[in-house]
């Protein structure tokens, strides 16, 4: 009996054009393009920043910050002649504007800074790249300062040996892949895809009741319990192949969009596949209760995406988590597709084994537990 | 076979029952029409027959076994051809029977026997890889017959199988409750369509406001009424065709004509000769029992139903 059902389950999901569209296509869309949109915030390429240089001081010192200016961001574009305007409408990303008698003022003991080496940044520049780009001019020239001050000394000093390795390093605690957009978002999409299960079962469900064949079914004693089982299990498999499919678009086809690739490296196998069915779970239980809350197509076809969506508003989904205000943070912690998502990072980035990620998979499956109750109660109320 | 007794229900928070005391027997090898307007409560006896609702008071028993123990040991037993098409309109023909086959437990080649015969019994051989929800009317009253026949159950409900088909197809439902009946099975087919009812029931059933107004053999519950003359003559002598009947018993004017309906001493043949000696020429006549429609009329009112 079950089996039947399950295949029915399947094949009428097969001929629900939308509903595999949205199971399987969207999420993939989704993790390719936002992938590449979202590739510099994890991998700022700063060296492809369009800039011109503006040497008024003409000296050794203005001429030596220049050279090593360009050495680590690429070479710089002519100068405009409204260097300005063309700064202002962001055409050019900024101006490195070398002050006359800069090279005088970096030898200056006790200096006045009377003459500057100066940035000046088109309106529109992300504040993590301006800051980049500010501090790390303040460390050249420091350094040509500093280089220059020895040099006055009567002693020659090299500066190179004297200052030796810099006493200070920093790196992420990583055991396995470094985070990249796709790392972020395949997992992210990934769980919002699978709970988009919510959209094709409540549909089903309804049409199943509106047209008889659940009235059919019971009368052929089918019991709550069964039908219930017989959409759950063939949609663990779906979004089973959701996960197979949305990790696989990560390892091979983003690499060959010109994206970086997923990597499973270092993954713990075990807690991949208990998260991802703790997911599940969830969102075939939710999906259920929602089907046997809504009445009518329009329902089915508005709440679930609107659930879908909400949860992944909120849950770190849509917006990264550590992007968002503390507040916000706060409240992604009730999301249950924060709780995938953050069971996911933690396997996929955190290197965390089936210990690890033990708290996430318990507030999922009690949230299953809670859906599928509610499914009960609610399918018992309605038949 | 089947036997309701004194059935009644009321749905939570309803002011009046939908059922009352309902008691009804269906036979094998017979059909039992059920009749009634909209909520005379045959939508609720068939949900209690299938299964749907669970019994407030009175029994339902099949073979002397109670309903719901039997259900639940042999729910195939009973099968019901409902009003909507219970099937799933974007798997095929074959996908639905196979489904419906495999809930009630068929498997293998005993499920792939069972569907090729309702496949034949139905029909619809022809139709076997189409989606059903682009089968035409007809053919989705065929496929909801073929489910139902799956389990080859020894009780049969239709309920309006026949709304929405052609003359045809509808010819072909008829002859198949008939044949289903002449198998051994105890059909209960309901119809708004009184012919239907008429051409294919053993026995009747009038429901109206949750009871039973009456029930029998057809042929008696027509036969009661056999008294009836309808009579209209040539030119504008209703008038004068009332005055002349009123001696043979009471008469009502019906359209161009009138309806009489004899006195127990009275013989039609008597009435025909008056109306001819008194120079009428009869138009129209008709003498007999009454319709089905017009015995349910007669009993259920005029007034319409929610």
């Amino acid at each position: 009996m079950l089996l039947a059902l399950m295949k029915k389950e399947l094949l009428a999901l097969s001929r629900d054009l939308h509903g595999m569209a949205a199971l399987f296509l969207m999420p993939m869309v989704f993790i390719i393009v936002m992938s590449m949109a979202l590739k510099d915030v994890y991998a700022p390429t700063t060296a492809h920043l369009t800039y011109a240089v503006l040497d008024q001081d003409q000296g050794k010192a203005a001429q030596e910050l220049v050279a090593r200016w360009q050495k680590e961001r690429g070479a710089a574009q002519a100068l405009p002649g409204d260097w300005r305007s063309e700064v202002r409408a962001g055409r050019l990303k900024y101006v490195l504007l070398i002050e006359h008698g800069f090279s005088s003022a970096v030898a200056e003991v006790g200096g006045t800074g009377h003459a500057r080496a100066r940035l000046f940044a088109e309106p529109g520049l992300d504040n993590g790249m301006f800051e980049t780009h500010r501090v790390r001019l303040l460390a050249m020239v420091t350094q040509l300062r500093a280089e220059a001050l020895l040099a006055n000394l009567p002693d020659k000093i090299d500066l190179g040996e004297l200052m030796g390795e810099v006493p200070a390093a920093a790196e992420r605690m990583t055991s396995g892949a470094r985070p990249s957009a796709v790392q972020q978002n395949v997992p992210a999409w990934l769980v919002f895809g699978m709970f988009f299960v919510v959209a094709s079962i409540a549909g089903l469900f309804v049409e199943e009741r509106s047209c008889g064949a659940l009235a059919r079914l019971r009368s052929l004693g089918v019991a709550p319990w069964q039908l219930i089982l017989g959409k759950m299990l063939p949609y663990l498999w779906v979004n089973g192949i959701q996960a197979a499919l949305m990790l696989a678009v990560g390892i091979w086809l983003m690499p060959l969009l010109g994206g970086d690739g997923l990597s499973l490296h270092g993954v713990h196998w075990g807690a991949l596949v208990l998260m991802l069915l703790a997911i599940s779970l969830a969102a075939v239980s939710l999906a259920l209760a929602v089907a046997s809350l809504v009445t009518t197509h329009a329902q089915a076809a508005t709440l679930g995406p609107i659930l879908n969506v909400l949860m992944a508003a909120l849950g770190g989904i849509m917006v990264p988590l550590f992007v968002m205000p503390s507040v916000m943070q706060r409240i992604a912690a009730y999301s249950p597709m924060n709780w995938g998502l953050e069971g996911l990072l933690d396997v996929l980035l955190r290197g965390a084994d089936v210990v690890g990620i033990l708290p996430e998979v318990g507030r999922l499956c009690g949230f299953a537990a809670i859906m599928l109750v509610a499914a009960f109660a609610l399918f018992r109320r309605q038949s | 076979m089947l036997e309701v007794s004194a059935l009644s229900f009321r749905y939570p928070g309803a002011a009046v029952p939908a059922l009352e005391n309902v008691s009804l027997t269906a036979r094998a090898g017979e059909v039992l029409g059920l009749l009634g307007p909209n909520g005379a409560g045959k939508t609720t006896l068939i949900a209690h027959l299938s299964g749907l609702l669970a019994i407030q008071d009175g029994d339902i028993s099949l073979d002397g076994q109670p309903l719901a123990s039997l259900r639940a040991r042999q729910p195939t037993r009973i099968a019901v051809a409902p009003q909507e098409y219970a099937f799933y309109p974007t798997l095929t023909v074959t996908e639905n029977l196979a489904c419906f086959a495999g809930v009630g437990g068929l498997s293998g080649t005993q499920a792939r026997t069972r569907i090729a015969e309702c496949l034949a019994f139905s029909q619809l051989e022809r139709h076997v890889a189409v989606r059903a929800d682009r089968l035409s009317g007809g053919l989705k009253r065929r496929l909801n017959l073929a489910i139902a026949l799956l389990h080859r159950p020894e009780l049969l409900l239709f309920d309006e199988p026949t709304v929405g088909v052609d003359p045809q197809s509808r010819a072909f439902l008829l002859d198949a409750v008939k044949a289903l009946a002449a198998q051994g099975c105890a059909v209960i087919y309901t119809s708004h369509y009184m012919e239907e009812v008429e051409a294919i029931a053993d026995r009747v059933v009038i429901l109206d406001q949750g009871k039973v107004l009456r029930q029998g053999a057809l042929s008696d519950l027509l036969g009661a009424d056999a008294t009836e003359l309808q009579l209209a003559v040539a030119g504008e002598e209703s008038g004068r065709l009332t005055a002349l009947l009123s001696p043979f018993g009471h008469v009502t004017r019906q359209g161009d004509g009138v309806r009489l309906s004899l006195d127990a001493r009275q013989d039609v043949a008597a009435v025909v000769a008056a109306v001819a000696a008194a120079g009428l020429e009869i138009r129209r006549m008709r003498y007999g029992h009454a319709d089905l429609e017009q015995l349910f009329m007669a009993l259920t009112k005029r007034s319409l139903r929610d």
